[in-house]
């Protein structure tokens, strides 16, 4: 059900990143996010994962290194660019605008588009997530976190973009509400779209994942197709308990 | 060490009063910067009202000296409790505030203490106040306030040089950089806030108590002026807020400046024979703007850039 | 006849409040959105009081035509401020993005007063003279155009941030820059836009200002210790909220006109906004985070 045709393929060359001067996070990380494929991105707290993603999406300049989508270095393109470039980003934690309507965070969803093109993104987001239609006149800080996380993702997906990254999507969220994320995070792996997911959950994230990469102290560490790693994943797990 | 026997030595011997005068100034005002540096510099709580505490001062001064011809060296220490007293009555609860919210609050207790100045009976409101010069020559009366605000400035100089390399001290910086931080590390914020405030409240004070006795007159716009307050900013600022060196660097600088502008600007007729005070206060509002940019730790900054500098955070 | 002149002071206290809600919705825009305090927003007011009386003794226009011609204007002069002055200092701390701004008023003021001296000055306006009465009420018809004004441009902004797109995102970005900055806005411009906002309705208040009040470039902070007030009984960002505030205090002050001598007025006024702040300063910092 590949409806987009081929999406662009994510490579990171030797990056290195920290925040402030005296720090350095990544210290020369690799990896590609093949198209139209789920990549997995694991390892243990403060590994640097989430700043891979950072660095991915320009908010975060890497020092050294680059990031190439589809054989264009785009690591100098700041982060509000990259929309245009078709690309989407669902940070870690709660990123709702707490008192603007659900539909008001969709429509800020629409900011890059054509005018004219605001209203049919709009309606094939609805279409898209019908749970929405209900909720949206509410103020979406006063949903619940499963549907804030929704409202996020479909805010998301608003452009279509066709690489997207994900920040532990079910980090906080009940089991049902997490299931439902997974679900939808399959959904965008079976349409075809490029994903990089971040995840402390190694098994849903293995599961789901074409291939998978693990980060220790800001460096590689594994790789290899999900195979491989359900074959390996007690030992992964029990590895990093110690670290 | 020069420089100190220098100005001891222009204090006795200097020929025109023109010099003493402008001297006094200075010391007045490295007074007043020191005093202003432990809130508004170490802990970063940026007051603008000092001249209030200098204003209640030169009034606690005014009304007794006035009314009961007390001497200046018993007023001058009584205007400085009496700007304590006012200090914790209204400047203590305005410590729950902080940032841009205390620095317009601390304006806003200017205004209120210029108005109730005007209005409240005992200042004699817009009359002002006149106090009988000291009967001594008038040389001798500069001289007498030239020292004893030199020996105040160097006082409290060398009571911030203490402070800062104490315990105190560096509990104010900690207030500065991070207060939420420091309380939860066992600071005890509001004591080191307070008493920050009280003593700079009380040297204030000091110097406003003496700065009636040495004018012979004072009314409320004078010496409630926000340009007071302004210009004590501007000096720790130019010079490094926050550092025991920086009052003595800025406040010599900023009124040779403003000494510069006035004779520079008359002499050039720019603005007819008009000697526009406000010219030199456009430059100041620059000079403040470009500190804020381009040199937030003053002349102390590019003295010792390496040291002291703020964490990267 | 007292009943008279309390109407008047009612109906003089609406027409106020509806002036320093036009003069503070600024403040409390670019506070709610950005988290920054403008210290030289009264500046700006003083300088659209000016702008209407140059364009009025120069070219005859009258204040309702300077209103137009000072929104632009200062919407560019307040962008300028914040890519020349603010977006510096964003990145290193809250105390000297505080100075910068002091700074700037300093210059502001005093440049005023240069060109213009220390005079108090009044916008002569041949229209703004008349009184108009009804029944026993007689009411300055300046006033009333003022107040006309301050309100119709309360209502343009106040429709601007919740209808339109540009206004949705204004108040996404005061909510969470980052993940408006993720969705595609650039938030630096749109920190532009609402600084020049800000500035651009602080000089059309000006421009009211003008209309109702003599006017003189040192005495701007009054409106500075107003728009504060205004800001801490309203709250951050929400026009409207600003504009019920900018009411309330409009009546506090004429109501307290009658029993108080002038200057009293002041007194009370100042008191009431050092506590007010002390009481809720805390909570309107804390505030800035779910605001708008």
């Amino acid at each position: 059900m590949d409806v987009y045709g081929r999406s662009p393929e994510i490579r990171v060359v030797d990056v290195e990143a920290g925040y402030y001067p005296e720090q350095t996070v990544l210290q020369g990380v690799h990896l590609v996010a093949r198209p139209g494929q789920l990549t997995a991105l694991l390892g243990p707290n403060g590994s640097g994962k989430s700043t891979v993603l950072r660095v991915v999406y320009g908010l975060l300049r890497p020092r050294r290194g680059a990031v190439w989508v589809d054989g264009k270095d785009v690591s100098q393109v700041p982060a509000h660019q990259r929309v245009g470039l078709g690309m989407g980003y669902l940070p870690q934690g709660r990123s709702v605008f707490p008192s603007l309507t659900v539909e008001e965070n969709l429509e800020v969803g629409t900011w890059t588009l054509l005018r004219v093109a605001r209203r049919a993104a709009l309606d094939r987001v609805y279409e898209r997530y019908p749970a929405l239609r209900a909720w949206r006149d509410r103020p979406a800080g006063i949903l619940s976190g499963g549907q804030q996380r929704m409202v996020e993702i479909a805010r998301m997906m608003v452009t279509d973009p066709r690489v997207i990254l994900l920040d532990e999507p079910t980090a906080g969220l009940a089991p049902v509400a997490a299931q439902e994320v997974y679900e939808e995070v399959a959904r965008l792996r079976r349409e075809g779209r490029t994903v990089l997911l971040v995840d402390q959950n190694v098994r849903a994230a293995v599961s789901l994942a074409d291939y998978v990469y693990t980060l220790a102290f800001g460096r590689n560490q594994l790789e290899g197709t999900r195979e491989e790693f359900q074959q390996r994943m007690h030992a992964v797990v029990r590895e990093w308990l110690r670290v | 060490m020069a420089v100190l026997g220098l100005t001891v030595g222009i204090g006795l011997w200097a020929e025109g009063l023109g010099l003493l005068s402008t001297l006094t100034n200075v010391f007045l005002f490295l007074l007043l910067t020191q005093a202003w540096n432990l809130l508004g510099g170490y802990a970063g709580y940026l007051n603008l009202a000092m001249a209030v505490f200098f204003g209640v001062g030169a009034y606690t001064t005014g009304i007794l000296a006035h009314r009961g011809n007390w001497p200046p060296l018993l007023t001058a220490p009584l205007g400085g409790l009496v700007a304590v007293l006012w200090a914790a009555a209204v400047g203590v609860p305005s410590l729950r505030v902080r940032g841009p919210y205390f620095a317009v609050l601390t304006m806003i207790l200017g205004f209120l203490a210029q108005v109730l100045a005007y209005n409240v009976p005992w200042t004699r409101g817009a009359m002002g106040i006149y106090v009988s010069p000291l009967p001594w020559d008038r040389r001798v009366v500069e001289q007498f306030f030239y020292f004893t605000y030199l020996g105040l400035a160097l006082l409290v100089t060398g009571m911030a040089a203490r402070i800062q390399s104490s315990r105190f001290g560096a509990a104010l910086v900690a207030v500065r950089e991070d207060e939420v931080a420091a309380g939860v590390l066992g600071v005890r914020t509001t004591w080191v806030k307070v008493a920050a405030l009280l003593l700079g409240a009380f040297w204030a004070g000091v110097a406003g108590g003496l700065y009636t006795q040495r004018i012979g007159y004072i009314e409320p716009t004078g010496v409630f002026s926000l340009d007071i307050s302004v210009d004590v900013v501007l000096m720790a600022m130019v010079g490094g807020a926050g550092t025991w060196q920086g009052p003595l660097l800025g406040v010599p600088l900023v009124m040779l400046v403003a000494e510069l502008l006035r004779v520079g600007v008359v002499h050039l007729g720019l603005f007819g024979a008009r000697i526009p005070v406000e010219f030199n206060r456009v430059v100041f509002g620059a000079a403040l703007i470009f500190i804020a940019l381009y040199a937030p730790q003053g002349l102390m900054g590019l003295i010792r850039p390496f040291r002291g500098r703020r964490l990267g955070v | 006849m007292p009943l008279t002149l309390l109407t008047e002071a009612v109906v003089n206290g609406v027409l106020l409040g509806l002036v320093y809600a036009l003069i503070s919705v600024g403040l409390s825009l670019t506070l709610g959105v950005l988290g920054v305090v403008n210290m030289a927003h009264s500046a700006f007011v003083m300088l659209g009081s000016f702008f209407a009386l140059e364009l009025l003794l120069r070219l005859g226009a009258p204040p309702m035509l300077s209103v137009l011609a000072a929104a632009p204007l200062f919407f560019g002069v307040g962008m300028a401020v914040d890519r020349l002055l603010l977006r510096r200092t964003a990145s290193t701390s809250e105390a000297m993005g505080l100075l910068v701004l002091f700074g700037l008023m300093l210059v502001l003021e005093n440049g005023a007063i240069l060109v213009w001296t220390t005079d108090t000055r009044v916008l002569p306006w041949q229209m703004g003279q008349m009184v108009l009465a009804m029944g026993g009420l007689r009411v300055s018809f300046g006033r009333l155009l003022a107040a006309g004004l301050a309100l119709t441009m309360i209502l343009v902004l106040d429709f601007l941030l919740r209808r339109t797109l540009l206004g949705k995102v204004v108040r996404a970005v005061g909510q969470n820059p980052d993940a408006a900055a993720v969705l595609g806005v650039d938030v630096t411009r749109i920190s532009m836009v609402v600084v020049g906002a800000g500035v651009a309705t602080a000089a059309m208040g000006g421009v009211a200002v003008a209309m109702m009040f003599p006017f003189a470039p040192q005495e701007h902070l009054r409106w500075l210790a107003w728009a504060f007030l205004l800001v801490i009984v309203g709250g951050l960002g929400r026009v409207r909220n600003t504009l019920v505030a900018g009411l309330l205090v409009g009546q506090l002050e004429a109501l307290s006109g009658i029993l108080l001598p002038f200057q009293y007025v002041y007194a009370v006024v100042y008191a009431f906004l050092a506590i007010t702040l002390i009481l809720r300063g805390r909570g309107l910092q804390a505030a800035q985070e779910r605001t708008l």
